[in-house]
């Protein structure tokens, strides 16, 4: 589904990523580790197609496309969903309006008819079951006012009403009680099926317990230097990223 | 309280201006009002160039087509430009080589008014250019600076001296066609600063200029130019206090500032001229044209306190015209009794990625009005300009006035820029709660509005910091409202 | 046409002669000249709509009335709305500017405990030019207003705003809050002059100004859920200006105001 092939990118003169080598196939949940700084985040916007961040090198590929080729907006169309870390707080715009363009522009891509006020209603109201939102929420502004859980349960209420190919979640466990991230959690679990991906970015294990990974691979320095199963996930909130940078250096 | 409150106001209506004396010195004057002759005759006594004087007469030729602006939120009585002597100078020996040739009578007025021109301002860091009416009377350390390359000197000196700095800079930031008094200073301009910093040279000591008013009825029209070169810097100081007089006397000085590729300059005044006394009778008019041009990447900090003058009509200016240029205005204009102030800055963003930050704090108390006046513009080019206003007024007493005149003007969409304002009164609250605590509403007005002031005030060389906490104490005496 | 439909919503009469009005509501399409007095202790909506032209409009409102004005500037024109609020009265005001035009609206608290409120938005788009001026008059103490207008500039319109709080000396105890916040885009200028002139020292008076753009990591975030940047941009605006369509002084009317902004902004 998802190849990257020696991805390099910048930001200003700034290279973050230096050379990223991805392969994700459907139904594969693919977990992305590794300290602060590493470039982690820059690897998800960058997928996502964020214009700040310049590609000087190397190729992804979506579906046999080039994915390199498509705006932001076109790549989200096509099935990419981008999981903020920080989601955007937008004042006087509503969730219903808002998440209603973005579904029917969405099936406009797919040659689909917008869906009727009736179906969207319907719509809404199954997915926002799946995340345990508050139904009332979609009537407020985008995240405007939102506290932490509910901005993350936001994206994966989002992420179910766009149903996208390859999920992109960035930190989407980062502030959330625990409570909040079982919730999160196994929304993303009850998302999946054999046709879509995941990747999740994250910087503990506890999301692991919940979205159980077939691969985890570690960032550090642009690069990912040490791709495991499941248990690495386990050794590394253990031992921390030491041994596996000591390594590195030594190489 | 609110008798006590009474009672101080009473006391501090009472309170007599601590620098209205007038030093008896003899003057070299010419006679009043204001003609080509006139003109030609104060380049004549200057002892300038030919060029200087063709400058001055095209200054005052222009002069002559203008009319006296109105727009300003001040009531100016009609000021008669024939009723004012043009020049005036103390009369001395021609040159002195020590301080013992310095008139005994001008020494004891300057040892009144505290400025340090002995030898331990080597101690302070400070070199005073003192200005006497309208002749430099001596200038310090000259030599210290001059190790550097700095020069700094009379303007009528660097005239002579430096004729192609001067020729170069002088009016290229304020030209004579710029205000009605730019064109007066330009035409009769008696004396006053010059500062060349070379490239990459940071001014080791504060460079400070005494202004002080002195002969009858003599106009003064300083003119200061200041020039950073490329990545030098230099921390300029500007005080002022001026003897008492029943008769308004005019000042229209200008201040040029070039801050060249990467240099940073920091202009700091405290203006303490005499206000007037409490019928509103007397006191000096302030109409002063300041500006500064910042060239890529250059830096300007304005910082001012206003507590003096009858009318203060001043704004000290950006134009940001270089890339990455920044600029800065920081203001404290305290007004009291029948004194009116309308000041403000104008920061003119041309350039690309150009920041500037405006923060005015007006105090008015008594009969008088304070007006902040501001202009921002984000020119089409100045992509990414940002601009941060704060104009806070402060209302002592019910009978003043308190006003906010800023114009935003963009025409750039890459520019973000914001301006708050906001208008309040010393609490009585505030005054209760130090009042329990034993201080006196005096004190705890002072503390108060030392407090309001404190981000300006931080903002100042700390010599003066400490003076200008002095300063807005004793002009705010009187008016606990 | 939003005019009639807004003029149903509120059963709106045309003004009577004489100009005094009491309960219900009332209309003044194309402008003229008038003199409209609001008396003593009614409750009217006006609804003010404009034609190619200019006029003066003069409004008194009476002791205790309250007043609701809803103007719509959808034409080349230029008006002046003056209104003067006696004891205890109130006059609220939904302003909306679409078009090039030079709208002037002058309220007087004349007395204690009269209030102003005004909610007013322009939206410029190609070669608009508006300008919209605000200004606020206390002349007697304990009243209270509030004025907001917010700006939007795109292509190469030119939106000015000036307003101006002035409060009389002994008008004590007033209460003002003025803002302008504006977004430009394109080669569009936006000025603004917001303005205080304060003769009275027991006041809580503060206004804001701000010039800025749309959020571009608000325009991110909508086209990474599959919006055209045109639709990011234009919901952005939407979100902006939605307040004052949402507090429109006409109970029903926010629809049709969001439907002449949004027609608007579809020639952003």
């Amino acid at each position: 589904m998802l190849k990257v092939e020696n991805l390099h990118a910048s930001v200003g003169d700034k290279e973050i990523l230096k050379g990223i080598n991805l392969e994700v196939k459907a139904g594969e949940v693919h977990a992305i580790m590794g300290p602060n700084g590493s470039g982690k985040s820059t690897l998800a916007s960058v997928l996502a197609g964020n214009e700040k961040f310049t590609v000087t090198a190397g190729k992804v590929e979506f579906e046999g496309e080039n994915l390199l080729e498509y705006n932001i907006e076109e790549r989200s169309r096509k099935g990419i969903f981008l999981g903020f870390q920080y989601p955007v707080e937008i004042p006087g715009v509503t969730m219903a309006n808002f998440m209603k363009l973005a579904v029917n522009e969405q099936r406009k891509a797919k040659g689909l008819e917008p869906l009727t006020a009736a179906e969207y209603l319907k719509l809404m109201r199954e997915k926002s079951a799946i995340v345990e939102l508050d139904a009332k929420l979609t009537q407020r502004a985008v995240n405007e006012g939102f506290s932490g859980g509910e901005k993350k349960k936001n994206e994966i209420f989002q992420m179910a009403m766009l149903n996208p190919k390859l999920a992109i979640l960035d930190e989407t466990d980062s502030g959330l009680d625990i409570d909040a991230l079982r919730i999160v959690a196994t929304g993303v679990t009850r998302l999946k099926t054999p046709e879509n991906a995941t990747v999740v970015i994250t910087h503990y294990q506890r999301l692991l317990d919940y979205i159980v990974p077939d691969y985890v691979h570690v960032l550090y320095k642009g690069r990912i230097i040490y791709t495991g199963d499941k248990s690495l996930a386990l050794k590394l909130e253990k031992e921390g990223y030491d041994w596996l940078i000591n390594d590195y250096k030594e190489e | 309280m609110e008798k006590s409150t009474k009672d101080i106001i009473q006391e501090f209506e009472t309170k007599e201006y601590e620098y209205g004396f007038v030093s008896d010195i003899e003057t070299d004057t010419i006679a009043r009002g204001l003609s080509e002759d006139v003109v030609r005759l104060i380049s004549e006594k200057k002892g300038e160039p030919e060029w200087m004087l063709e400058r001055r007469l095209k200054a005052y030729r222009h002069w002559l087509t203008l009319e006296h602006p109105k727009w300003a939120h001040l009531d100016i009585p009609e000021i008669d430009f024939q009723d004012i002597i043009y020049y005036a100078a103390p009369k001395q020996k021609p040159k002195l080589n020590s301080m013992d040739e310095v008139d005994p009578e001008l020494k004891r007025t300057f040892d009144k008014l505290g400025i340090p021109l002995e030898e331990q301002m080597a101690l302070a860091g400070v070199a005073v250019d003192a200005v006497m009416d309208s002749v430099s009377v001596k200038t310090t350390f000259r030599d210290t600076l001059a190790e550097k390359g700095i020069i700094f000197c009379s303007i009528s000196e660097a005239i002579k001296e430096y004729p192609e700095l001067i020729k170069k800079y002088l009016g290229s930031v304020v030209p004579y066609t710029d205000n009605f008094y730019a064109a007066l200073n330009a035409a009769v301009f008696s004396d006053g600063s010059f500062c060349y910093i070379p490239k990459g040279v940071r001014c080791p000591m504060e460079l400070s200029t005494y202004f002080r008013i002195n002969a009858e009825g003599t106009g003064q029209f300083e003119r200061t130019l200041i020039v950073a070169d490329e990545g030098a810097y230099v921390s300029y100081l500007e005080g002022c206090t001026a003897p008492r007089r029943d008769e308004n006397q005019l000042h229209a000085a200008v201040v040029e500032i070039v801050v060249e590729k990467d240099a940073d300059v920091k202009y700091s005044t405290v203006q303490n001229w005499y206000p007037g006394d409490k019928e509103g009778k007397g006191g000096i008019y302030n109409f002063v044209t300041k500006r500064g041009i910042c060239r890529e990447g250059g830096h300007l900090s304005w910082t001012q306190v206003e507590t003096g003058s009858a009318i203060t009509w001043k704004y000290p200016s950006c134009v940001l015209q270089g890339d990455n240029s920044s600029g800065e205005f920081y203001s404290v204009a305290m007004t009291n009794n029948y004194q009116q102030a309308d000041t403000g800055t104008k920061m003119i963003h041309i350039g690309k990625n150009t920041r500037s930050r405006i923060v005015s704090k007006g105090i008015s108390a008594g009969r008088s009005q304070n007006a902040y006046r501001g202009l921002v513009r984000v020119a089409k080019g100045a992509d990414n300009a940002r601009n941060y206003s704060q104009c806070d007024s402060l209302l002592i007493g019910d009978k003043c006035g308190a006003h906010t005149f800023p114009v935003v003007d963009c025409f750039n969409p890459t520019a973000v820029l914001e301006h708050e304002a906001t208008t309040s009164k010393i609490s009585e609250d505030q005054l209760f709660y130090c009042n329990q605590r034993g201080l006196s509403t005096e004190d705890a007005v002072g503390l108060i509005v030392n407090g309001y002031a404190r981000e300006v005030l931080a903002k100042l060389p700390m010599e003066f910091a400490v003076e200008a906490q002095k300063l807005l104490s004793l002009s705010l005496e009187g008016s606990v409202g | 046409m939003i005019e009639k439909r807004i003029c149903e919503l509120i059963a709106a009469k045309p003004l009577p002669e004489g100009g005094r009005i009491t309960d219900g509501g009332w209309y003044i399409g194309e402008y003229g000249d008038c003199d409209i007095v609001v008396t003593t202790g009614s409750k009217a909506i006006l609804v003010v709509t404009d034609g190619d032209g200019s006029s003066d409009i003069n409004i008194d409102v009476e002791r205790g009335a309250e007043l609701s004005i809803l103007s719509l500037v959808t034409s080349h024109s230029a008006m002046n709305l003056a209104v003067a609020i006696a004891e205890d009265a109130a006059c609220r005001m939904t302003q909306v500017v679409v078009s090039s035009s030079d709208t002037r609206v002058v309220a007087s608290l004349m007395e204690r405990g009269a209030e102003f409120d005004m909610n007013g938005v322009f939206l410029l788009v190609e070669d608009d030019k508006a300008s919209v001026t605000a200004d606020v008059n206390h002349m007697a103490s304990d009243c209270r207003s509030n004025t907001r207008v917010k700006g939007v500039a795109t292509g190469k319109s030119h939106g000015s705003f000036a307003g101006l709080v002035y409060v009389a000396p002994d008008a004590q105890r007033t209460d003002s809050v003025q803002s302008s916040r504006n977004i430009t885009s394109g080669e569009a200028r936006i000025e603004t002059m917001p303005q205080l002139e304060i003769y009275a020292d027991d006041v809580k008076c503060s206004h804001g100004a701000t010039v800025g753009q749309m959020n571009d990591d608000a325009i991110l975030y909508m086209r990474q859920r599959g919006l055209s940047l045109a639709d990011a941009k234009r919901l952005q605006i939407e979100g902006f200006v939605d307040d004052v369509v949402l507090h429109s002084v006409v109970e029903g009317s926010e629809a049709i105001l969001a439907e002449l902004l949004a027609e608007k902004l579809s020639k952003m």
